[in-house]
């Protein structure tokens, strides 16, 4: 899709990953076979007058730092809450996201976040609309962009990005 | 003073997120509350006293908008103080919650954001709390 798109997923994801978890993203633009799986993952979905999915995948190995960075060590010991602190990240990115996209006025509703096999199964033969990859603290993390209904919104916003 | 504060957010991880926060800022907290939702958070403010309410707001079976709405309707908790604390983006709901009294930190913020948010809607400041040595957001240790 559009690089403004792009752009803007990047920007919402370090954002939220810097000051939610206190980690650093960089650039991931080379893939080879021996780095670490993006096997966790969590997905957010959007109403609104854009329709779709945020996804955020991570290497597992990351789930016990962001959480224990979050909330501190003791709470970070129990995977629910591991899992639960990467959904509050995905949450927190497509929030961000959708008025950096669409604008200020409208109004969105997010669904709350789920987790793993729920989410990679539906809508798998979708291609995200835009699609960010980071290295981090020894794993890598990924978020991707989906939008089901209203793509017209996201073609404006870029028209009104490119003539600003 | 010591503040009682309640955090209402249905996401539990941001509940201890936002409690953690607070103990590490400095501020003199004398109990930490927390509800999952609006309905829960205005139950504790009825039986518990609360100086102020960090406030997310959507949230399942009463939402952030709705909880303040009922609390401004209400002579004893009419003047609370009250900070919401959301991934919110839309400038007509933020407008209408600020309309309501409410301060708005935005998520994701940085921990300094919230305890000077914090000192500005309670009206108290580094001074009272730290001395003329006050310290600074910029000399926050997170």
């Amino acid at each position: 899709m559009s690089n403004t798109t792009e752009q803007l997923l990047r920007q919402a994801t370090i954002s939220t990953f810097e000051n939610l978890a206190f980690l650093c993203l960089e650039d991931d633009n080379a893939v080879s076979a021996d780095e670490p799986p993006v096997d966790a993952v969590v997905a957010v979905d959007f109403h609104g007058p854009m329709r779709g999915r945020l996804v955020l995948r991570t290497s597992s190995n990351l789930l016990p730092v962001i959480a224990s960075n979050m909330m501190g060590e003791d709470e970070a010991q129990r995977m629910p809450m591991q899992r639960d602190a990467l959904g509050e990240i995905a949450n927190v990115v497509c929030g961000n996201l959708m008025p950096m996209l669409v604008g200020a006025e409208a109004v969105f509703r997010l669904d709350a976040p789920h987790w793993g096999t729920e989410t990679t199964d539906v809508r798998s033969s979708d291609t995200p609309v835009s699609s960010v990859r980071f290295d981090v603290e020894g794993g890598r993390a990924q978020a991707e962009l989906y939008v089901f209904a209203g793509r017209d919104w996201l073609d404006a916003a870029r028209l009104a990005h490119a003539t600003a | 003073m010591a503040f009682n504060v309640l955090i209402v957010d249905d996401s539990a991880v941001m509940r201890a997120m936002i409690g953690r926060t607070l103990k590490l800022s400095g501020l003199p907290i004398a109990s930490i509350l927390e509800a999952p939702n609006g309905e829960v958070g205005l139950r504790i403010i009825h039986d518990e006293w609360v100086d102020l309410v960090l406030l997310d707001v959507n949230m399942p079976v009463m939402n952030g908008e709705e909880m303040l709405r009922h609390l401004r309707a209400d002579e004893r908790t009419r003047d609370l103080a009250v900070i919401i604390v959301s991934t919110e983006g839309s400038g007509t709901r933020l407008a209408a919650l600020q309309e309501l009294g409410a301060a708005i930190v935005h998520k994701p913020f940085p921990p300094e954001t919230l305890r000077d948010t914090i000192l500005r809607v309670t009206g108290v400041t580094d001074v009272e709390y730290y001395g003329t040595t006050a310290a600074t957001s910029d000399h926050l240790d997170f």
